[in-house]
């Protein structure tokens, strides 16, 4: 019976394709939006969440007063306020911690084939450069990281290596930071104006070169890598414990784990995730008031027939499960088309918007899963169904003799 | 009772309201026996077309009782009268009324299908149904492919598909050329002579002629009721 049904559905069909051509495109569009959409939205998850996972052993002190971004170096603003060589020798008295990295900030001037421009400038332990900055997606674009006992040395961020100057600064080149001569070791790659933006804009060199040029030794950040990310949480609240104990005012120190930012971070895209959808789910939408306006019209010209069948004995949910069979061979036509669509588009739009949002140095591929194909597949079926439940009760309900006389 | 397939008990068919009110069939009074070949006579307009829609049950009385097969289908309800017209009724059109995506011999099974015949039996009774009514070459022919008369053969075909109690023709032969026009009344002859009951509406006397009763209906009343 309901393949009867299902043959004679899928006759109608094949006598209006054009028609139905279009319909089905505005399924296929709709569908495609989803699979692409969720796609993009998915491996923005993986690639954000995989990159953070691989540092959630970190934890971050700041003052207050200053903002600091995930990678450690987002050290900026007028920060008044500093760390004490009592704060880490605190730290290094918690236990479970496996590294300390204080990160001393502040401004010079650099000089660069007679041209003058502020720069950041970090200076920090050399032999834990490559620890904090080595990581695969930040890493350099150019030469090497400083080692123990350089002098006179810099790696330098993408932006200061290509954009402050009118001429690039290669690797070995000589600039002059507050009137000293420095070499640079090494470039960065270029992060783009994703979360991690620390390295473009900066200067890194050892502390002691810091020193030799600010005459500070003014620690703004702790870096710290906890031997058990389980207590990453709990030794942040301790050294943010401790800090303020000696600086007698609570909420001096600022301890970020990278499991509490993963979190906010995680937030972030499962918002960005729910928009795309809702836009992918705004195109659907319009594809079935396509399917509906096609079904429609089918049914009207239809009525004759209609009639006719009802007149030799099909019951009305005959006549429905025809209208509902129409529908959703074309929802599901439709939407096998938009998956195709859907993964060839994600991953043409990935490919895109890895080069133009997240810079050379961060991939985002599109994770296009298993439950989102079924997901998209029900999605397209469900559509069609509800979107002809209309018209196919219109048809049902139709008096045989006057749809038999209908013309 | 039991010898009659239809049998009318005071029907009345009025449509409209109020002043507009026409009353297309008055106090139909009107038994049928099984096996019977009659012709519902009248000019356009007179209420024959309105009785075979009755008799079809593709309409309902609005008042006095309808029996077809003992059973009163006055008082049935949508699913209950798409029973009756798959079970008990042949139904052949002026127009044929064949669905234009089928080929001939899926339009008789069709009417098969809703009534839930297995589908290798379905097409071998087609089959036959249509080597009876002379078609047996055109089968997959779609309805657009054959000729008037051919198409209302393949009609008489697929009315005969469920054995119905009755057989309905609405002007038979009124869209057909006149030698198609004998054939499909011969078939319909033949039908009859193997126990169906036929009736046919025709204002055609000569269509009418070859029927043992003839019914007059004139506005809205039986005015005869003759053997020949």
């Amino acid at each position: 019976m309901w393949l009867d049904n299902f043959k004679i559905a899928f006759k109608n069909i094949k006598e209006r394709k054009s028609r139905v051509f279009l319909t089905f495109l505005g399924i296929a569009i709709g569908i495609m939006a989803i699979v692409a959409l969720m796609a993009i939205g998915e491996g923005m998850q993986e690639a954000v969440v995989g990159e953070l996972s691989s540092l959630s052993d970190t934890v971050i002190v700041t003052t207050a007063d200053v903002t600091a971004g995930p990678m450690g170096g987002g050290i900026s603003g007028a920060n008044t306020n500093y760390f004490s060589q009592r704060d880490i020798d605190d730290i290094g008295r918690i236990g479970g911690i496996e590294s300390i990295d204080p990160i001393l900030f502040g401004y010079v001037l650099m000089d660069f084939n007679d041209e003058i421009q502020y720069v950041s400038v970090l200076g920090m332990n050399p032999g834990r450069m490559s620890e904090i900055f080595g990581i695969e997606f930040l890493g350099l674009e150019s030469g090497e990281f400083i080692k123990e006992g350089d002098q006179n040395r810099c790696v330098i961020g993408y932006n200061v290596a290509h954009e402050y100057f009118d001429s690039d600064i290669h690797v070995g080149s000589k600039i002059i930071l507050n009137d000293k001569n420095f070499y640079v070791n090494g470039i960065y790659k270029k992060q783009g104006a994703g979360f991690s933006t620390e390295t473009d804009d900066y200067v890194h060199m050892t502390e002691r070169d810091f020193e030799k040029l600010t005459g500070d030794k003014n620690i703004s950040g702790i870096f710290i890598r906890v031997e058990n990310v389980g207590d990453a949480e709990f030794i942040a609240a301790e050294i943010e414990y401790a800090i303020d104990e000696n600086h007698g005012e609570e909420g001096y120190a600022n301890a970020i784990t990278m499991s509490s930012l993963l979190e906010s971070v995680q937030e972030i895209i499962g918002i960005i995730q729910i928009v795309l959808i809702g836009i992918a789910a705004i195109a659907l939408v319009v594809a079935s008031i396509g399917i509906m306006n096609t079904m429609l019209t089918s049914v009207m010209e239809r009525t004759h027939e209609i009639g006719i069948m009802k007149a030799i004995g099909a019951r009305n949910t005959d006549v429905m499960s025809i209208f509902l069979m129409e529908g959703l061979i074309i929802s599901l036509i439709g939407g096998v088309a938009g998956i195709i669509f859907g993964l060839i588009g994600a991953n043409s739009l990935g490919s895109a918007s890895t080069s133009e949002f997240m810079g050379p140095g961060m991939s985002l591929e599109p994770v296009v899963t298993i439950s989102s194909i079924i997901m998209s597949l029900s999605i397209a079926i469900f559509v069609g169904i509800l979107s002809s439940l209309y018209p196919a009760r219109k048809a049902a309900k139709m008096s045989p003799i006057e749809a038999v006389r209908y013309e | 009772m039991d010898e009659y397939v239809i049998v009318t008990e005071n029907i009345n068919k009025i449509y409209g309201k109020g002043d507009i009110q026409v009353n297309a069939l008055e106090n139909v009074n009107i038994n049928i026996k099984k096996g019977e070949y009659i012709a519902i006579i009248g000019p356009s307009g007179s209420g024959k077309s309105t009785f075979m829609n009755l008799l079809g049950c593709l309409d309902k009385p609005t008042s006095g009782k309808l029996f077809i097969d003992n059973t009163d289908v006055s008082k049935l309800n949508e699913s209950e009268l798409a029973k009756i017209r798959r079970e008990k009724i042949g139904f052949i059109f002026q127009k044929y009324n064949l669905l234009p995506t089928l080929s001939a011999l899926e339009n008789v099974a069709l009417a098969m299908s809703f009534a839930g015949v297995s589908v290798k039996e379905r097409y071998e009774r087609a089959e036959k149904l249509l080597d009876m009514v002379g078609l047996s070459k055109r089968v997959t022919h779609k309805p657009s492919e054959l000729s008037g008369g051919e198409q209302q053969r393949v009609a008489i075909a697929r009315a005969l598909a469920n054995k119905p109690s009755i057989i309905l023709a609405d002007e038979p032969t009124g869209n057909v050329d006149t030698k198609g026009g004998w054939k499909i009344m011969d078939i319909l002859e033949e039908i009859n002579k193997q126990g169906e009951t036929v009736i046919i509406v025709t204002h055609d006397p000569d269509v009418a002629k070859r029927a043992k009763w003839v019914i007059r209906i004139q506005d809205g009343v039986v005015s005869a009721h003759v053997a020949r």
